[in-house]
């Protein structure tokens, strides 16, 4: 076995470990997490504008966790995390993609309510 | 205790009190035979605490097995009551109307066998094969999270114990194994089958997700030197894609179920009808996983047919280049065709067209990987050993299931038939090709990981049953497709139907046939192990590197890291007369240690799961704090590796070169001793 074996504290991705970055990252993610979940509950902004806005946080938050807490870049140790990340997109948009262009059409040919109509009766 | 009282046993069902009897029964005769052998030291330290990746894929196999067992059981009751209650004439036994099975109770079988037969019988038994397999192909002596390894068994164990459960205290969900929204929101299905439900599929879900993120770490980083890309052994491959399958989807479905549970246990609104709530999101989150899982199951089965055919043909395996294409072509297309599981929820033309097309895209890699089959047999030698029989038959059912498939495709087609039992036969022949690719390879790799051979005499019955099995129930099957029969009926109410579902019932019969050969067949297997005893190559012509070690295999795999030279390494050596070459002299081998930590949290996880189900706060507060606590034990400790010494290895391998039989429970091993701090 090789020698980072026994001294695991040598090990790439523990030497990239930092506390303050954990905290930092717990405290920026709660933060964006609690601030669109206010939003969501009380209705603050139109529904349409809500799920732009609430799809924004969420993509400041994966940005804020792949560098704070998966200390994402290109070095040997951590390539895999940002291959895999990158792999992940088109499927990302493929899935989010293809379902938003289903329920397109839903709304006009079903009795489901449309978010921007539920919303107004709920009010 | 929650909802939990003494009134949720329910002793007023014969059928449930006889199967509690059999489950008694059968219990206390393991724990005898454990006690009586004295085998309980040995089954903790070599079972139940192992993070060896054979130990746990036979585990994986046992939990399929029985699983798969309880599966058939529920097919069984489906099949004899819809023969019974066709007509409003027909009897009523057991307070049932018609038939013996009440609606309610009814409801719950089907809903049984689906979820068990799909996420606790072909998922565990195909996981479990590629636990055994892939390291030993790629020439690794373990996975690379061997811990995380055994907590995704131990988590899928949990699942299963909860579905048992179910049985015997409370009732299971009985609307369908992939839910309906709103009717499995709180107001419609307020019972604790739907709780059950629920939690079983999350713990198999969280254990099959660590186990795909194990399966790509260790073919991505652990392969032999010398082994390049496409150097890998084809059902490595096929594992590759199927786990990457299982990485991206599942998680999906983690999330669909945990926002019907904040709906049932928080009061939000993801899934009602109202409310800004959309039912719709549910069956487009739900198959958003549920169609790339049917491409998971699969991919392995093709994988296995890939190993099996070129074995018995005696030939190399035909257009390996473009298996592999082919594979990640289906493990590609899988992302985009979900939604043909509901053409009929009304989205629009070009949404159904399209989906229709990427379904019909399937066909082509599928039909490039049937033709590599058939011209890998072309002039070879082929001999119709028990797994190439498997296979042969595999091949066949992936024809009728792959056309009725493509049948089923035209969104048109679907208007007609939906929810019918055509789309019932069709998926029931491609996962009966899952399972008869699994029973060929479970005949194929047995005597790698045992050391002798399953008997051939038991073994053909039991395949030939099959055989006449699925033509009896599965072609009347479709003609009932035909006639507009739809699924899930506790009650017939054509009678026009009656002569087809007795004779289905024909075809239960040589399922029962089948079954019982199937035990005779271990039966006597175990019985005779001592005449078909193996070495290292049991069937003479195999190709890959798992051949190459002894059978059964050493805990260390390998005493010597193979260097790879060739794509059929096994083979390549075989014919330049290396075949028996060794290398230096033996040195150290290290290797994880065994914990009981797995089994532990697995045990929590099931108490956990159990409280949420009932709402026995207390316990699901005590059971998670207890889950938090182990892992960050866990994380502290240091005495979590052995090494095997060069003195061991010497030893072991100079008994199995004399054909010794070494027992795969025999410890090996002893703690690393740590470096002076």
């Amino acid at each position: 076995m090789s020698a980072s074996h026994h001294d695991p504290l040598s090990h790439p991705e523990v030497q990239l470990a930092s506390g303050r970055g954990y905290v930092a990252n717990f405290l920026v993610t709660t933060l964006l997490m609690g601030f669109g979940l206010w939003l969501s509950v009380t209705h603050a902004v139109a529904p349409l504008t809500l799920v732009a806005v609430t799809s924004g946080i969420a993509a400041v938050a994966v940005g804020v966790q792949a560098y704070l807490l998966l200390h994402m870049n290109l070095s040997e140790a951590q390539i895999w995390h940002t291959v895999a990340m990158i792999l992940f997109l088109p499927l990302f948009v493929v899935t989010i993609g293809l379902t938003a262009w289903m329920f397109h059409g839903l709304y006009a040919r079903t009795m489901i309510m449309s978010p921007h109509i539920g919303a107004f009766l709920h009010r | 205790m929650g909802r939990l009282s003494l009134r949720q046993i329910p002793y007023q069902n014969p059928i449930l009190v006889g199967t509690f009897v059999f489950a008694l029964i059968l219990g206390a005769a393991i724990v005898g035979l454990v006690t009586y052998h004295k085998r309980w030291g040995v089954l903790w330290r070599e079972w139940l605490t192992t993070v060896d990746h054979k130990k746990i894929g036979v585990m994986y196999c046992l939990i399929g097995l029985v699983m798969l067992f309880r599966g058939f059981i529920d097919a069984l009751m489906i099949r004899t009551q819809q023969a019974i209650a066709v007509g409003p004439h027909s009897p009523g036994y057991l307070g049932a109307l018609h038939g013996y099975l009440t609606p309610f109770h009814a409801g719950q079988i089907f809903t049984a066998h689906g979820l068990i037969m799909v996420v606790f019988a072909a998922t565990p038994l195909l996981v479990g094969l590629m636990n055994i397999i892939v390291p030993l192909q790629i020439g690794a002596r373990d996975m690379a999270y061997p811990y995380l390894n055994a907590l995704g068994l131990w988590l899928t164990a949990a699942g299963a114990a909860l579905v048992m459960v179910s049985l015997f205290i409370g009732n299971f969900a009985h609307g369908g194994w992939y839910g309906f929204v709103p009717y499995f929101e709180l107001p419609y299905s307020p019972g604790v089958g739907v709780d059950y439900w629920l939690w079983a599929f999350q713990l198999s879900v969280l254990g099959t997700t660590l186990g795909s993120i194990n399966l790509i770490a260790t073919i991505v980083k652990m392969r032999a030197p010398g082994m390049t890309w496409m150097r890998m052994p084809i059902f490595t491959w096929a594992s590759l894609s199927a786990n990457l399958i299982a990485l991206t989807t599942f998680p999906v479905l983690m999330v669909c179920l945990a926002l019907l549970a904040s709906d049932r246990y928080f009061g939000t609104h993801f899934y009602t009808a109202g409310m800004g709530g959309n039912l719709m999101l549910y069956n487009d989150l739900f198959w958003v996983w549920g169609h790339p899982e049917v491409y998971f199951l699969i991919l392995p089965a093709f994988g296995m047919m890939s190993e099996i055919v070129p074995t018995f043909s005696e030939k190399t395996l035909f257009g390996y280049a473009t298996m592999v294409i082919a594979s990640f072509a289906i493990g590609g297309v899988s992302w985009g065709v979900w939604l043909h599981h509901f053409f009929t929820m009304a989205a629009a033309p070009s949404v159904n067209s399209f989906y229709s097309v990427t379904t019909m895209l399937v066909g082509i890699p599928t039909g490039v990987k049937v033709f590599n089959w058939i011209f890998t047999m072309y002039r070879g030698r082929v001999r119709f050993e028990l797994p190439m029989m498997w296979a042969v038959l595999s091949l066949f059912l992936l024809l009728v299931g792959g056309l009725t498939g493509m049948m089923n495709a035209f969104a048109t087609n679907d208007y007609m038939w939906h929810n019918g039992v055509f789309v019932v036969a069709h998926f029931h022949l491609m996962v009966l090709l899952i399972a008869a690719s699994i029973f060929g390879s479970v005949e194929y790799w047995f005597p790698k990981v045992f050391g002798f051979k399953l008997e051939a005499r038991w073994g053909k019955a039991f395949f030939w049953c099959i055989v006449l099995g699925t033509g009896w129930v599965f072609i009347p099957m479709f003609l009932l497709g035909f006639a507009g029969m739809t699924r899930r009926l506790d009650y017939i109410p054509y009678t026009q139907w009656g002569p087809y579902l007795r004779v289905m019932l024909v075809g239960m019969g040589f399922y029962i046939l089948a079954v019982a050969f199937f035990f005779m067949h271990l039966y006597v297997s175990l019985r005779d192990r001592a005449k078909n005893r193996v070495g290292a190559d049991a069937w003479g012509t195999s190709r890959s590197l798992e051949w190459m070690t002894h059978s059964p295999v050493p805990a260390y795999n390998f005493a010597f890291v193979p260097q790879v030279h060739a794509r059929d390494e096994w083979a390549w050596r075989k014919e330049q007369g290396v075949a028996d070459l060794k290398s230096g002299p033996y040195r150290d081998i290290h290797m994880p240690g065994n914990t009981g930590v797995p089994f532990v949290l697995g045990a929590l996880a099931l108490a956990l799961a159990f409280a949420l189900t009932w709402r026995i706060w207390w316990l699901s507060g005590l059971a998670l704090a207890l889950c938090v606590a182990v892992v960050i034990v866990r994380a502290f400790a240091e005495d979590t590796d052995t090494v095997i010494s060069a003195q061991d290895v010497e030893r072991a391998e100079r008994r199995y070169h004399d054909g010794e039989v070494v027992p795969m429970e025999e410890p090996m091993g002893r703690p690393t001793p740590r470096p002076a701090t």
